[in-house]
């Protein structure tokens, strides 16, 4: 299981977009897990606090989509594919071999307090804007 | 007193969570095409046999195509010594509690190597059919083992290592019969985590199939 190095990576991709976005902490962030990503998501949500210890990640509230496997059959157009078979459409059995999604392993969103500066920032934006020629 | 904490916003990202290791296997794959190497990822589960693959080629290959291995491993350099006695350089990536290589393992590693030198830089990746699907090392081929020795339906319980591969290589042939292994079945279960993907088959012990495999180290086949 991989989730611990997974969860460490995620913990990291957050807080770059946290200080890209002048933000103090996270209080939330959802994941999309594909059927194909070969990461478990009970796993994930159980190495996931460890990870966010002591970082501005801290007590966040992760939510984890898991997004299906869709596959493309010459036949049948794109299918649901399932798991056990397989790339095999469901329908007529053909091989589809090309993954249209469900190898996700994203950050989707992130719900980020702003620190003071940025919300104030955000909140006096619009009328320095007013002031442009 | 008491400061009100701004009220939160969302951000949508819409980003690989691996997007670091993807960025190092980009660095490594750079390195490895300006230096002329062929890096090749092998992976299976324990015990499939990678390590006597690789001696195998090591000491048929050796006079045609200059090789070195990284070699992963949780604990001990047992691999990586059983590698040089073939003359070639191994080194050892000790990873510890990390049940894969990533990619800046590989980068680590990758300064005491000569890779002008070299022809074919083989990875063997810790013995896990899980996690190393997901690290991208950069390297320029995938190859994944099965054993006869193995369940048939191997690659419908791990479909997303086979789903990566490259080639699937299904190993120790040579006992096929005596541990009543379904040729046939296995390949279909391949075919359908990977249509498509080329299949050989091969003994190391017994030297049979090396021919397809070794096509496949010096980037002929598939």
């Amino acid at each position: 299981m991989h989730e611990a190095s997974i969860a460490l990576s995620l913990v990291e991709v957050v807080q770059d977009v946290l200080r890209e976005n002048g933000g103090t902490r996270v209080s939330a962030l959802t994941v999309r897990l594909g059927q194909w990503s070969a990461v478990v998501p009970e796993a994930l949500h159980a190495a996931f606090p460890a990870a966010a210890q002591g970082t501005p990640l801290q007590g966040a509230h992760l939510s984890i989509v898991r997004v299906p496997g869709v596959g493309e059959c010459s036949q049948h157009g794109p299918v649901t594919l399932e798991l056990t078979r397989g790339l095999r459409c469901p329908v007529c059995g053909a091989p589809t071999p090309r993954l249209l999604q469900g190898d996700e392993l994203e950050l989707d969103e992130v719900e980020i307090v702003p620190s003071i500066l940025a919300a104030e920032l955000s909140r006096t934006r619009p009328a320095m804007a007013e002031e442009e020629p | 007193m008491t400061i009100n904490e701004p009220a939160p916003r969302i951000v949508t990202v819409r980003q690989n969570i691996l997007k670091a290791n993807d960025h190092t296997a980009a660095e490594n794959r750079r390195m490895f095409e300006a230096a002329g190497v062929r890096a090749i990822n092998l992976a299976s589960s324990p015990g499939a046999g990678k390590t006597a693959l690789l001696e195998r080629t090591l000491r048929d290959l050796a006079a045609a195509v200059r090789m070195a291995v990284a070699v992963g491993d949780l604990a001990t350099d047992n691999d990586a010594a059983r590698l040089r006695q073939w003359g070639a350089q191994a080194e050892q990536i000790v990873t510890g509690t990390i049940c894969h290589l990533d990619a800046s393992m590989v980068q680590h590693v990758l300064p005491r190597f000569e890779l002008p030198d070299l022809d074919v830089l083989f990875l063997e990746n810790v013995g896990n059919l899980v996690c190393p699907s997901s690290y991208d090392l950069g390297e320029a081929a995938r190859a994944v083992l099965i054993s006869t020795t193995e369940g048939e339906d191997k690659p419908l319980k791990y479909p997303t290592m086979f789903n990566t591969a490259d080639v699937v290589v299904i190993t120790k042939m040579d006992i096929a019969e005596a541990v009543e292994f379904d040729l046939a079945l296995c390949r279909e279960n391949i075919d359908r985590a990977r249509p498509g993907v080329p299949v050989i088959e091969l003994s190391s012990k017994k030297g049979t199939g090396l021919e397809a495999w070794y096509s496949f180290v010096r980037g002929e086949h598939p």
